[in-house]
């Protein structure tokens, strides 16, 4: 059931990463300025401990700030997350209600799939065929990824630079630090270096700036479906440049899936969408201007065939007309 | 000057001449592999077109590098000068004869001599693809390597944009002069004269 209750968090929070049709399972409920000015109150209660104030003027004389420290969370970043609507309790709820908080709160703790449960239910099974999944099964929660305390859903953010920021962030903090590998890692399993294995990809590093790592390591999925979270390892994540670099760019369907009804072909740009962002060797082409200079090359080939043939022709006639 | 033939191209005219050669089909099939990059297409895979473009652009930039100091030092660079008087006449003469003259088997009106390699439109055009557009597509392609230094953003693009596009239209500008260059080629004396000069250094004289 433990097992169970933690994947039900893991689905939850992967949900983060899905596009706008995985957002709430569950609306959430108007909320007028006087009733979010309450929940933030109360949160302040909780942010008066839990944040580095709490560390420097702690308000108990009794607060063990050792294990504290280990449970802080930055308010500004909070209230800038999907749940920033939320009260801490709303998740964090019986047993916080006073300090010290009860031994079994921890436990108490609501899990994602309470609220989000139709998005666990099919991020689920996704997630089962995960990479992560195969090796990582008990420890791996949604929690592993979406820190429910920060995340905010891609279309939410908008801006393709905050999304790659934001998901990067995931994906690199473990898999670009040895530290936090080992502690999900099974034994025996050293960390691969990221940029080794990475090595066949050009400019590996500003591809991570640009793009997320899920573009390659999930499998393709339909345009009106979330990001898929059944992360492939490196045997089956998309090695082809052309699946983005190409005038059909699957980044339409991926990072930018969100942003295509604003493709407009801006001064004539094939994903124009795309080139407000980055410059895209092969997607981001200008039509017209390849058009031109193709047939700019073609003139060039006939012209040049032509003139060869009449020197050839007008040789053979002088060479007729010298028998003659 | 009696003989048929004269020595007229330095060896490290030769080799440069034959490694730029080489590394400019090498960057324009690869650059055309990135640029027209499509899954049905029959191109240079595309991370081996962008390593091998990479390796090619850099050590162009080794070769003209080699090219521009060369032709000072040895006073090469004389040649791509036009020199008066009569240049737009000898211009023009230049071209008639690439239209007309040479169908009806007359003489080239350039005479091909130690001090004067070029008629006037070579000078020109050699010079004008030299010095003018060599180093825009060399420097836009360095931009292009190390996209930190292009601005970030440009009239709501990446700033990368005008890079790439002024890189894009001179290296097509580069291809298609090669296009005419490597034709122009097979007009000397015999069609095979002129390459077999670049290989030698001995110019066959009409």
């Amino acid at each position: 059931m433990k097992r169970l209750g933690r994947f039900l968090i893991a689905s939850l929070v992967l949900s983060a990463l899905a596009a706008p049709a995985a957002a709430q399972d569950k609306p959430a409920a108007l909320i007028s300025p006087e009733q979010l000015a309450r929940i933030r109150a109360g949160n302040d209660e909780c942010f008066a401990c839990h944040s580095p104030a709490g560390i420097t003027h702690p308000t108990k004389p009794d607060l063990d700030l050792k294990r504290l420290r280990g449970l802080l969370r930055d308010a500004d970043a909070f209230y800038g997350s999907d749940h920033q609507r939320l009260s801490c309790t709303k998740c964090h709820n019986e047993g916080y209600d006073e300090h010290p908080h009860a031994a079994d709160a921890r436990e108490m703790t609501s899990t994602c799939a309470d609220c989000h449960d139709k998005t666990a239910s099919a991020v689920g099974k996704q997630f089962d065929q995960s990479v992560h999944a195969r090796n990582l099964a008990d420890t791996f929660t949604c929690t592993t990824c979406h820190d429910p305390h920060l995340m905010r859903l891609a279309a939410k953010l908008a801006d393709p630079h905050k999304i790659v920021a934001q998901d990067n962030r995931v994906c690199l903090g473990c898999h670009d630090s040895d530290e936090t590998f080992a502690k999900f890692a099974p034994e025996k399993k050293t960390r691969p270096l990221i940029d080794e294995i990475h090595d066949w990809l050009p400019n590996a590093r500003a591809h991570w700036q640009a793009v997320r790592c899920v573009e390659c390591h999930t499998p393709a999925v339909a345009t009106n479906e979330p990001i898929s979270h059944q992360i492939l390892d490196k045997n089956k994540a998309e090695k082809k440049c052309v699946s983005c670099h190409s005038a059909d760019s699957s980044l339409k369907t991926r990072l930018y899936r969100h942003l295509v009804s604003e493709e407009h072909q801006r001064l004539g740009f094939a994903n124009s969408v795309i080139l407000a962002n980055s410059y895209v060797v092969g997607a981001t082409r200008h039509v017209l201007i390849d058009t031109l200079l193709m047939i700019a090359f073609g003139a060039m080939l006939v012209g040049l065939l032509a003139h060869g043939i009449g020197r050839i022709v007008a040789r053979l006639r002088q060479r007729k007309n010298n028998e003659r | 000057m009696s003989a048929d033939r004269e020595y007229l191209i330095s060896p490290w005219i030769r080799v440069w001449h034959w490694t730029n050669a080489l590394l400019i089909l090498i960057l324009g099939v690869t650059g055309i592999s990135v640029h027209f990059a499509d899954p049905a297409l029959m191109l240079v895979e595309f991370s081996l077109a962008v390593r091998l473009h990479n390796i090619a652009g850099v050590t162009l930039v080794a070769a003209y590098l080699f090219f521009v100091v060369a032709n000072i030092v040895s006073g090469n660079w004389w040649q791509f000068v036009p020199k008066p008087p009569g240049i737009l006449q000898r211009l023009i003469a230049q071209g008639r004869w690439y239209s007309f003259g040479i169908f009806r088997g007359e003489p080239s009106p350039h005479l091909v001599t130690k001090e004067q390699h070029f008629n006037v439109l070579q000078a020109l055009t050699y010079w004008n693809v030299m010095y003018l557009l060599m180093p825009t597509v060399i420097i836009s392609g360095l931009v292009y390597l190390y996209p930190e230094f292009a601005p970030d953003k440009l009239f709501g693009f990446d700033g990368l944009l005008p890079i790439a596009m002024l890189h894009y239209l001179t290296a097509a500008a580069i291809l298609l002069f090669m296009l005419s260059h490597i034709y122009l080629g097979t007009t000397g004396k015999t069609v095979g004269a002129m390459f077999r000069t670049m290989f030698t250094g001995w110019h066959e004289h009409e």
